[in-house]
């Protein structure tokens, strides 16, 4: 008589620990949060020589066309950087910039500043120390919007979840643009990142894979590693004003390698 | 046959429960509200402000704030406006977009929707950055610690020449500034009741405690990028100071600077 009555306290007990798996992740997630920075181990004084770590990225034929097209274009400022006069300048042509740095855009990959990891229960935050847009990785359950009516950014739309001690990021809706390796992007391409923890928990392997047949004929993958910083770390202000004079340079557009 | 009646109806006992759990699991993804048990020691969410958000007395003002000092900065808070400054505290907790708030175990941080630099709350810190290595900021160094059920958030470090000065009830953010806030989740978690406390004895001839009270965004809320903020805009620039009759305002010059 007693064992139906267990067994009914059973079940329910399972619903207790399966109807909120947040929170079981809880207990055995990895410890991501604090501040890291970003490891370049190799090198040669030249961010070409950092972009070795990435590797090649192989594209599809229409994807590597599109890539030499863009460059014979010329490229362009980088976001927050102002023409004065608002045209386009052939090369040659020297006109002044003003960095509206305070306003940039933010991105996906850790640069030169530090960047802090909160883990809370339906987010982790990942914010670096300089302007712009931050990440926010939906742990919620959510899945990704359909794109159709969403607006592209420089850090998209991302939900992650943890698999084995490893914290993954599923993230779309990017706005196009190059990927590190020589790689593209668009609001479709899929990147997949992995964050795992070494075992004395102080350094970060951030693996990047970016899946999109219509670009890559191959997933292209590379790693970046970054170092745990003190528990006593402060963050920096990463201070920028537009109305500086010293914010203005002068610029000559190169000409272009075919 | 007692006994299979037994198991029946255990099992509709569990099946009920599951029912009553899916109901409520489905209730969070839609953001109807909190969770029915909300933890007050976690303050995470989407936090905004409404009309009725705000008890601001009027601060008693030291006799130091002369009619200069209030111009003075009154000039630096129109310059941090119109070059597109971050804004720093108070004004980004006066945010007109939900503020992002995710607790970690080390720290907390918020996230703003508007051109400010994340502020960092630490919890695993009892002891402000040295002035001797720190470099102040709009934002300033910030520890926290439970005391019961309120969050005790304790800022010093203030860069009093950066960004927007202005405290709600009359005074400015100084580099002596002191800021004593008080986080308090009420009305079953659907409301963060926040106590400010601003104390300089060059500013305030009492500590000046106003008190805002943030509601909970829907939990399905997602964060938007900050409205653009273009320094170059001469549309914005006119408006800013005054005349209605340049037309443009507020759009960026190029799409590129985006």
């Amino acid at each position: 008589m007693r064992y139906p009555s267990v067994l009914a306290a059973v079940v329910i007990a399972g619903i207790g620990v399966t109807g909120d798996h947040t929170r079981a992740q809880q207990s055995n997630l990895p410890d991501i949060e604090g501040t890291w920075v970003r490891l370049d181990t190799v090198g040669a004084g030249s961010f070409g020589a950092v972009n070795t770590l990435t590797g090649n990225a192989v594209l599809t034929p229409e994807a590597a066309a599109a890539a030499a097209a863009g460059r014979q274009g010329g490229g362009g400022l980088r976001p927050g950087l102002v023409a004065d006069d608002n045209k386009p300048h052939a090369a040659g042509e020297p006109y002044v910039v003003t960095d509206g740095s305070c306003t940039l855009p933010g991105g996906l990959e850790p640069n030169s500043s530090a960047f802090h990891i909160v883990q809370s229960k339906d987010e982790v935050l990942i914010v670096r120390e300089n302007p712009g847009l931050h990440r926010t990785i939906y742990m919620d359950g959510r899945t990704h919007p359909d794109l159709s009516r969403w607006r592209p950014t420089v850090v998209g739309h991302s939900i992650g979840r943890y698999e084995n001690g490893t914290f993954v990021i599923d993230t779309v809706g990017l706005t196009p643009g190059g990927v590190p390796g020589g790689g593209r992007r668009t609001a479709e391409t899929q990147l997949t990142e992995r964050y795992t923890l070494s075992a004395d928990g102080k350094r970060l392997t951030m693996t990047y894979t970016w899946n999109d047949p219509k670009i890559y004929q191959k997933p292209h993958s590379y790693q970046i590693v970054a170092e745990r910083q003190p528990a006593a770390s402060w963050p920096f202000e990463d201070w920028c004003d537009s109305g500086d004079p010293t914010q203005r340079t002068s610029v000559i557009p190169p000409t272009q390698l075919p | 046959m007692a006994m299979k009646r037994e198991i029946t109806r255990s099992l509709a006992i569990a099946v009920a429960a599951l029912l009553a759990a899916s109901a409520a699991t489905a209730q969070r993804g839609r953001g109807a509200g909190p969770a029915v048990a909300f933890d007050p020691h976690d303050i995470s969410g989407y936090w905004e402000l409404s009309f009725d958000s705000r008890h601001v007395p009027l601060a008693a003002l030291a006799a130091t704030v002369t009619p200069a000092l209030r111009a003075a900065k009154r000039k630096q808070d129109e310059y941090a406006t119109r070059w597109c400054n971050w804004i720093g505290m108070p004004a980004a907790m006066d945010a007109t977009r939900p503020i992002d708030i995710r607790q970690g175990r080390r720290e907390i941080v918020m996230n703003f929707e508007t051109i400010a630099t994340p502020r960092h709350l630490f919890l695993d810190r009892t002891t402000h950055i040295g002035k001797d290595v720190y470099d102040a900021t709009t934002m300033g160094d910030s520890i926290a610690r439970w005391e019961g059920d309120t969050l005790v958030v304790d800022t010093v470090g203030f860069d009093g020449a950066k960004g927007l000065s202005a405290i709600p009830g009359g005074g400015f953010r100084t580099s002596d500034s002191h800021l004593i806030e008080r986080y308090r989740l009420v009305s079953n978690g659907a409301v963060l009741a926040v106590t400010f406390t601003w104390s300089d004895p060059k500013i305030y001839r009492t500590p000046h405690t106003y008190e805002y009270r943030y509601y909970r965004a829907p939990a399905a809320y997602e964060a938007q990028p900050p409205i653009w903020c273009d320094p170059f805009d001469e549309g914005r620039t006119a408006f800013l100071a005054g005349s209605t009759s340049s037309g443009g305002g507020n759009q960026p010059r190029s799409s590129r600077a985006r």
